[in-house]
């Protein structure tokens, strides 16, 4: 019986092996079949010649490129809010913050990494209203409280990233900065830091893939399916997860169907190659330090 | 506060040292003569290395530390209680150099692990701090061997090198006390021959406190043994008695 | 004389200030999602209107504004798919590390990243056009968005995060296991039968927990391919509606105060599933020794 039960595992992993796998490839060869013929640079400007286009000269009707714009501003305007606060935060938590008050904010960054994407929509949303009641009744949603909200979403994988790298050091290495007669700011910045890079580097990437792909948080925050360019902080956007979701149930025609496999094949090597890079990065960080 | 006499550098009385609330050092005395290579030996755990930390105040980096007692250290021709020093804590530990058991250097150049510290806790410009750095090589007899590799990253150098290259950093900052934990524990003879011949040369110019844990490298190297048992300082012989066989017989029954 | 903490010049001082302002920052950010949600929601209560969700029936024209279904739905959608993403997930893992032919072996881990960086609206896409006209056509059941193929798609996306944590503690774990078993005579599958998995016990429950909270967090799959009919579900080819589906849909179209409010309470109710995860994962690692943290 109890070996029976050992063979029945050796050969169910490997059963749910390549179940994943074959999920996986029926997925992928999908979407490369119906995306290879809408590939190329028609996909992102459709009629319009390629270089005005590229530069915003001439507008977009019938590519992504407009999406790619918009999700391009969106991730970087995220990144500036999320990534200086993050990494401070998290150098705090792991080097300065003691006892109570790291057991409350980590608590709270903890809360922060599960709420799910749509609530925090629904904060940005909220934060909206507020506004409205209050201070500004012209506010509305758009690309900076689109960005704002999605700062807060990946926070916490950079606060993590940044408390996790700077924990798996060697504890001499901090000692030893210490025993020169560094200061503990000038040990962090000049030893501590440049030896956490890579990890903190992993996390920034892990980051900005979630930004990119999420849909959620957008969705209630200022996304549009037809705004052109971005044309600023206080103006709606169009952003490629949301394209992809929006022709994925309101597409006329072939024409446009092709669109959405390309937009879903575009994003996906975006997303897949940060984390890819993400999670290498990660793992050489604790092989470097791995005795 | 009495003013101990000039023959020391440093005066350690009821030194009590717990981390979270577990005894390290249970109140140690112990003086150290100026100029002079003092030897701790003591089973591991008997917390040898909690006492020469708590010389430049580096247990406190650690979590959960709580010290207790006195450590008064001459530096600068006066006499410092360090735990109630006006001066910051970054210069007590620029004052008291420190050297690990495993050498412990920067993932930077040779140089750059020369000159950092130099720059950053003496304010040096940085054809300065490569002076300085050259004269610690010289001193550290290390000059020859490196002269031609400053570039080349510090970890590349093999183990007996890269502890020689720690001794160069912690002699550049211009230290008037410097602190040994177990600096031959990973090397081989001759490195370990080589690095005790050094300290021996530096003796005189430094007060130098040594953890070790063999009684052959005490025997080779101090002008006194102090003995820690269970976070207790057990016994101090000097000068003669380190000659005498019988004593330390019984010196390595207490001790190991 | 008790040490006193280090002094450190001036300048410093507000390099640490503004460390800690940033870290105090993320701590106001979950006090604002929180308060928002209460605040918003608070109109419910206030005119006791609260008893009004909780009913299944959503019929906002006549003044119905019942949750309970979608909670049902989001409940359901979640532990379905992670009853499906679970086993599939401690597989793959046993899988990465060596049941199984070599090849397989050392595809897993690689593969379980992969999955973990694909967007969810990419699986939801897919899936429209993949597997719901499988669904609809192969099983001939109705329009085939429903629960069956949101809890396929579901399992898939969760699998990565349960595969993960799974395989951080068997890594934990076999360095000191292995070469004691192997000692013993065991087989590969004889240890992690009876070594690695009775030892990861705990760790494995974080990984349930953690998946189950992706699978309730998440918006577009439901969204996409669950129907979205505000229904109690009944069975896999019903068409259902999540909480997270709930307030992504009737954001887009409605509006009214008693509307908002049933949305800030799907959204409190959201909040509160997260806290629930993570207070049951906090406890799972205080009590447990070495319960493992995922990497990514």
């Amino acid at each position: 019986m109890r070996g029976r039960r050992a063979l029945a595992l050796a050969w169910l992993a490997p059963a749910a092996g390549l179940l994943a796998l074959a999920a996986t490839a029926l997925l992928l060869g999908f979407l490369l079949r119906e995306a290879a013929p809408a590939w190329g640079w028609e996909l992102f400007f459709g009629r319009a010649p390629a270089w005005p286009a590229f530069w915003g000269r001439l507008p977009v009707w019938d590519g992504i490129w407009p999406a790619c714009l918009g999700t391009l501003s969106l991730v970087a305007l995220a990144s500036l809010l999320a990534v200086p606060l993050g990494v401070a935060a998290g150098i705090h938590l792991a080097v300065y913050a003691g006892g109570r008050s790291r057991r409350l904010l980590s608590l709270a960054v903890d809360i922060l990494a599960s709420v799910p994407s749509i609530v925090m929509g629904l904060f940005g949303f909220a934060l909206i209203l507020l506004l409205r009641a209050t201070l500004l009744p012209s506010a509305n949603t758009c690309l900076l409280l689109a960005a704002a909200c999605l700062a807060l979403l990946i926070l916490p994988y950079l606060v993590s990233a940044t408390r996790l790298a700077l924990l798996s050091l060697p504890p001499e290495l901090g000692l030893q900065g210490a025993a020169l007669g560094l200061s503990r700011w000038q040990n962090l910045r000049h030893v501590l830091l440049p030896a956490a890079g890579r990890g903190i580097l992993g996390g920034v990437m892990l980051g900005v893939g979630r930004a990119a792909e999420d849909t959620a948080v957008i969705m209630l925050t200022g996304v549009v399916a037809n705004a052109g360019l971005p044309a600023g902080l206080l103006g709606k956007f169009e952003a490629l997860p949301f394209q992809i979701f929006y022709l994925a149930s309101q597409y006329q025609g072939p024409e446009e169907l092709r669109l959405g496999f390309g937009a879903a094949l575009t994003l996906l090597a975006l997303t897949g190659l940060l984390f890819l890079g993400a999670s290498g990065l990660q793992r050489t960080l604790e092989r470097r330090w791995r005795r | 506060m009495t003013q101990p006499d000039d023959n020391l550098a440093g005066r350690i009385r009821g030194l009590k040292v717990a981390f979270a609330g577990r005894p390290a050092l249970a109140g140690v005395d112990l003086d150290l003569p100026r100029g002079r290579l003092t030897v701790v030996l003591g089973r591991s755990g008997s917390g040898k290395t909690t006492l020469l930390r708590s010389l430049n105040r580096l247990n406190e980096c650690l979590p959960d530390c709580r010290t207790q007692g006195l450590v008064q250290l001459r530096l600068g021709g006066t006499w410092r209680d360090i735990h109630q020093d006006e001066a910051p804590v970054e210069d007590l530990r620029r004052r008291v150099g420190m050297v690990f058991q495993t050498p412990a250097l920067l993932p930077l150049s040779v140089a750059k692990n020369l000159t950092l510290p130099l720059r950053l806790t003496l304010g040096l410009g940085k054809a300065e701090a490569l002076e300085a750095g050259q004269r610690a090589l010289v001193k550290a007899q290390r000059w020859d061997e490196v002269k031609d590799r400053l570039r080349q990253p510090a970890v590349g150098l093999s183990g007996g090198q890269q502890q020689r290259l720690c001794l160069a950093r912690a002699l550049a900052l211009g230290p008037e006390i410097l602190l040994l934990d177990e600096p031959t524990a990973s090397l081989d003879y001759q490195a370990t021959a080589k690095i005790e011949e050094l300290l021996l040369s530096l003796a005189g110019e430094y007060t130098l406190v040594v953890v070790s844990h063999g009684l052959g490298q005490a025997r080779r190297l101090a002008h006194q043994v102090a003995v820690l048992r269970q976070g207790l300082c057990s016994r101090v012989l000097e000068g003669i008695g380190l000659r005498d066989g019988r004593l330390l017989e019984e010196l390595l029954d207490e001790a190991f | 004389m008790p040490s006193r903490p280090e002094r450190r010049p001036a300048r410093e001082g507000w390099v640490e200030g503004a460390l800690g302002l940033a870290a105090l920052t993320a701590a106001l950010a979950v006090a604002a999602i929180l308060g928002f949600l209460l605040y918003f929601s608070l109109p419910l209560f206030e005119q006791g209107q609260w008893t009004k969700l909780l009913t299944w029936h959503w019929r906002p024209q006549q003044g119905q504004f019942g949750i309970l279904a979608m909670l049902a739905g989001s409940l359901c959608l979640g532990l379905s798919s992670l009853a499906l993403a679970f086993p599939l997930g401690v597989g793959v893992v046993c899988c990465a590390h060596g049941l199984g032919p070599g090849w397989l072996s050392r595809l897993m881990m690689p593969l379980v990243r992969f999955l973990a960086g694909v967007p969810t609206v990419v699986y939801g896409f897919a899936a429209v056009f993949l597997l719901v006209p499988l669904v609809r056509d192969g099983l001939g059941e109705g329009s085939g968005v429903c629960w069956l193929s949101a809890m396929l798609v579901l399992a898939l996306l969760t699998l990565p995060t349960v595969a993960l944590l799974v395989d951080a503690q068997f890594a934990a774990l076999e360095p000191r296991l292995h070469l004691a078993a192997a000692a013993l005579g065991l087989t590969r599958a004889q240890e992690l039968r009876y070594l690695i998995l009775p030892l990861s016990g705990r760790g494995l429950g974080a990984a349930a927990t953690l998946g189950f909270g992706r699978a309730v967090g998440d918006t577009l799959v439901p969204l996409m391919l669950s129907g979205n009919a505000p229904q109690p579900p009944l069975s896999l080819f019903d068409s259902l509606r999540t909480l997270t589906a709930h307030i992504a849909l009737v954001l887009a179209t409605d509006s009214g105060s008693l509307v908002y409010g049933s949305l800030f309470a799907s959204g409190l109710i959201l909040f509160a599933l997260a806290c629930l995860v993570h207070l049951a994962l906090a406890w799972l690692r205080a009590s447990g020794q070495g319960v493992a943290r995922s990497r990514s």
